[in-house]
C-alpha cells in the first residue's frame, strides 16, 4: 500500500517539477501587453520639506532627551571612584641568634585594599577594606563625610573609623611610601594608624594651611577585648596644624587623652596619661639633572604606645618612649628612585640600655634601623620594591646585636 | 639567595624603560589651548626640524594625569594645579611640579547673535549655570527657556567657571556637555537661546556677553584681559615635572619669546610678556 502511494506521488510530481526546471521555449507567446494586466500602483509622494524638517527636529528632541538621561546616568558615575591595591612580597630574615631560632622565608601578601568613594557637593562616602590571607577582610576605613556648604570642599566634618590627625607617615598611603612598613616609633605611638571618632578638617589661605582636629576613642583598631568599641569612657583629643609651600611642607600634631587600665602593681584601673606630640618637615628640592629629591624627617615624643607581644599589642600604660626618623628620596629617570631610612626609637625614654641574663640586649633598649630601598615604576600601575632593613638594638656590654636583618621584594598593583 | 638577588636585579634591569626619547616633545592637555599648542608646535620644528612635538588635547585635568603618569613631557592646562594633583606629582617624582605661564586668556560666555542681552552679572551667570534661571526673560531677554552647553569635567575650562562663577557647586543636570569649545560656539550659534563659555579664541560668529559688575560692563577685551580687570581672565599654563631641560627647554623658551607670543596674538589669545 504504502508503495502504491509513492508510486502516485512520484507521477504526479514529475510532470511539474519538469516543468519549473525548463527553460521557456523560444517560441513562447510574449508576455501580455501592461494594458492588460493590473494598474501599478501610484508611487508615494515625496515628504515635504516641512515634514521632513518635522521629522528632524522630532529625532534630534528625542536623541536631546536620550542625552540627557544618559548624562544623569553618568554623571552619578562621575562621583562614584573605585580603587585599590596589592601588596604582594617575598621576605627573607636571617635567624635571630647563632641556634638558629628565628629568621624566615617566606611569600606573603601584606595589604589587599579595595577602595569606593563617592563624592557629592555636600557629602563624602569613603569604605575601605583589606583582603589578605592571615586576617580575612577587615574593614579599614569607613568615614562619613560633611561639606559645609559654599566651602569648596574646604570645611568638612568626617565621622566614622578614620586615620588619626597625627604627623605625616601615619596618614601617607601605604601605596606611596618608598620603604614597604612604617618607622618603629610610627608603628608603636600609631599602629594601624585608624580609630572610631569624629574629625574636622579645614583648609586655610589658599591651601597653604590645613588643621585637622578631631575626638576619638583613642584604642586603634585592635584595641584587645574591646575590638570595634571604646575601653572605657575617656576620649582622646587629637589633631595636626599642618602648612604647605609646596617645596616645603610640615606640621605640628598633638595628641590628649586617657587611658583606663590596670598595670601589674595597680589594685585598681587607673586613668593614664596617653599624650603625645610631633613635628614633621618634607623638602622637596629639585637640584639634580636626573630628578627630583625630597627629604622628610618627624619626631614624636609622648607615653602610653603599644608593644607587640606575642600576637597581640599591649598598651604600655604611662610608659614615656620617643623616637625620630630622616628619610632622603632620589629620583633616577621618570621609572625609578632610590630611598634611604634611618628611624630611631627609644620604648623607655630616661632608662637604661640593658643586656639580659642570658647575654642578649634588654626589651626595651633602644633600635635604630638603616633601611635602603629600590624603586622601579613599570608603569603608573606598577611598583617594585627591593628594600633592605638593618635594625641595630643597642646591645650593652657582651650582648649582641640580633640578627634580624630583613630583605624585602614587593609587587605593588594598583588601579 | 645571591643567585636570587642577582636574577631580580637582571629582571628590573630588563625592564628599564628607554629613559629619554630623545629629540620628541610630547605636549598634552588643555583643548582650549589645543591650537596654540600646534600652531607653536609647527613653528618651532620649522626652526629646529629634529625635533618632533606631539600636540594633543583631551582636557587639563588629562593633561595633568599624563604628566603624573610620566606619559607626558609638557601639560598644557587652562587651570592651576590642584593641590591634589600636586601631591601626587610629589608622591611620585619627589617634585613639585613647574607652572609656567605661557598666555593669558578671558573665559567668555556666548550667546546666539539674535540674543538681546548683551551683559549679564557673574550672579546671573551663576543662576543660569546652577539652573536657577531658566528663562531669559527672567535676565531682560526674551520670554523663553535657556539652552545651557558646558564642557566635559576633564576641561580646565570647565573647572575654572565651576570655581570661579559657581562657587564650587554643581552644573545644573540640564547643562548639555560638549566635547571642545568649538562645539560650544557652533551650538550657540544654532540654537537662539542657547549660552555657552569658553576661550576667547574660539568665539567668532556669536556674540560674546560682557559681565557687568556694578554699574558698569566690562568687554572681554584685549586690554580688560591683559590687565585682570575682566573679572573671568586667567593664565595658560605648562607645567613640567622638573626644571625643563634639553628640546623641552628650547620648546618652551621659543613659546615665551617674542616671537611665540605673536603666536599667541594670531591665535586670539594674549601674551604673558
Amino acid at each position: 500500500m504504502r508503495n502504491t502511494l509513492l508510486a502516485i506521488l512520484t507521477l504526479t510530481a514529475a510532470p511539474a517539477l519538469a516543468q519549473q526546471a525548463e527553460p521557456p521555449a523560444s517560441d513562447a507567446p510574449p508576455d501580455a501587453p501592461a494594458a492588460e494586466s493590473q494598474p501599478a500602483p501610484a508611487a508615494p509622494e515625496e515628504p515635504s520639506l516641512d515634514e521632513r524638517m518635522t521629522n528632524a527636529e522630532g529625532k534630534v528632541t528625542s536623541l536631546e532627551e536620550q542625552n540627557a538621561e544618559t548624562q544623569t546616568v553618568l554623571s552619578a558615575l562621575t562621583k562614584l571612584k573605585l580603587s585599590g591595591y596589592v601588596q604582594a612580597r617575598y621576605q627573607y630574615q636571617e635567624s635571630l641568634d647563632d641556634t638558629g631560632a628565628g629568621g624566615f622565608s617566606r611569600f606573603t601578601v601584606r595589604r589587599g585594599r579595595l577602595k569606593t568613594t563617592y563624592t557629592t557637593d555636600w557629602a563624602q562616602m569613603m569604605l575601605q577594606i583589606d583582603a589578605v590571607p592571615d586576617t580575612g577582610v577587615t574593614v579599614r576605613d569607613a568615614e562619613a563625610t560633611f561639606y559645609v556648604p559654599g566651602m569648596k570642599k574646604k570645611l568638612s566634618l568626617t565621622l566614622g573609623q578614620m586615620k588619626w590627625p597625627f604627623g605625616f607617615e601615619a596618614v601617607q598611603s601605604s601605596s606611596d611610601r618608598e620603604i614597604p612598613e612604617r618607622t618603629r616609633v610610627v608603628r608603636a605611638f600609631l599602629p594601624d594608624e585608624r580609630d572610631r571618632g569624629a574629625k574636622f578638617s579645614g583648609e586655610f589661605l589658599k591651601g597653604r594651611m590645613t588643621i585637622d582636629v578631631g575626638v576619638f576613642d583613642g584604642d586603634g583598631l585592635f584595641n584587645q577585648g574591646f575590638i570595634g568599641s571604646d575601653n572605657d569612657k575617656e576620649k582622646d583629643i587629637i589633631g595636626r596644624a599642618g602648612f604647605d609651600l609646596k617645596w616645603l611642607s610640615g606640621g605640628i600634631s598633638g595628641w590628649y587623652g586617657h587611658s583606663l587600665g590596670r598595670r601589674p602593681t595597680d589594685t585598681y584601673r587607673v586613668a593614664y596619661d596617653r599624650n603625645r606630640v610631633a613635628l614633621d618637615a618634607q623638602l622637596y628640592l629639585d637640584v639634580l639633572p636626573f630628578g627630583g629629591t625630597s627629604i622628610k624627617a618627624e619626631y614624636i615624643k609622648g607615653n602610653s604606645y603599644w608593644r607587640s607581644s606575642g600576637g597581640t599589642k599591649v598598651e604600655q600604660l604611662g610608659v614615656p618612649a620617643s623616637g625620630w626618623y630622616g628619610l632622603v628620596v632620589q629620583n633616577v629617570s621618570l621609572t625609578n628612585a632610590v630611598a634611604v631610612r634611618y628611624d630611631y626609637f627609644d620604648p623607655e625614654n630616661g632608662q637604661p640600655n640593658l643586656e639580659t641574663a642570658d647575654g642578649k640586649p634588654g626589651s626595651n633598649n633602644a633600635v635604630g634601623t638603616l633601611a635602603v630601598a629600590l624603586l622601579h615604576h613599570f608603569s603608573e600601575n606598577l611598583k617594585a620594591t627591593l628594600a633592605y632593613e638593618l635594625p641595630m638594638t643597642a646591645a650593652p656590654g657582651a650582648a649582641e646585636d640580633p640578627h634580624d636583618n630583613l630583605l624585602t621584594f614587593q609587587l605593588q598593583a594598583r588601579y | 639567595m645571591k643567585t636570587f638577588l642577582k636574577s631580580l636585579v637582571a629582571v628590573l634591569l630588563v625592564a628599564l624603560p628607554v629613559a629619554a626619547r630623545a629629540g620628541t616633545v610630547t605636549v598634552k592637555g588643555s583643548d582650549t589651548m589645543v591650537i596654540l599648542g600646534q600652531r607653536w608646535a609647527e613653528e618651532f620644528m620649522k626652526k629646529a626640524p629634529a625635533t618632533k612635538v606631539q600636540v594633543t588635547g583631551g582636557g587639563s585635568g588629562t593633561g595633568l594625569a599624563a604628566l603624573q603618569n610620566g606619559t607626558t613631557d609638557i601639560a598644557m592646562s587652562s587651570r592651576e594645579m590642584k593641590d591634589a594633583e600636586s601631591k601626587k606629582l610629589r608622591a611620585r617624582y619627589n617634585t613639585t611640579g613647574e607652572e609656567i605661564a605661557v598666555a593669558k586668556d578671558g573665559v567668555t560666555f556666548y550667546v546666539n547673535a539674535g540674543n538681546p542681552v548683551t551683559a549679564l552679572t557673574l550672579e546671573q551667570l551663576r543662576g543660569i549655570y546652577l539652573g536657577d534661571i531658566t528663562n531669559w526673560k527672567e535676565v531682560g531677554g526674551p520670554d523663553a527657556a535657556i539652552v545651557v552647553y558646558s564642557r566635559e569635567n576633564s576641561s580646565g575650562t570647565y573647572v575654572f567657571v565651576k570655581d570661579n562663577v559657581l562657587d564650587g557647586e554643581d552644573y545644573t543636570s540640564s547643562a548639555q556637555t560638549l566635547p571642545g569649545t568649538a562645539a560650544v560656539v557652533n551650538a550657540v550659534a544654532k540654537e537662539k537661546h542657547g549660552i555657552g563659555y569658553g576661550g576667547a579664541a574660539y568665539a567668532k560668529g556669536i556674540k560674546e556677553l560682557n559681565v557687568k559688575k556694578g554699574n558698569e560692563e566690562i568687554a572681554p577685551s584685549a586690554d580688560n584681559i591683559k590687565t585682570g580687570k575682566y573679572p573671568l581672565s586667567r593664565n595658560l599654563y605648562f607645567y613640567l615635572r622638573n626644571k625643563p631641560a634639553s628640546e623641552v627647554k628650547a620648546f618652551i623658551d621659543f613659546a615665551l619669546s617674542p616671537e611665540g607670543q605673536a603666536v599667541v596674538t594670531k591665535v586670539g589669545y594674549f601674551p604673558v610678556k
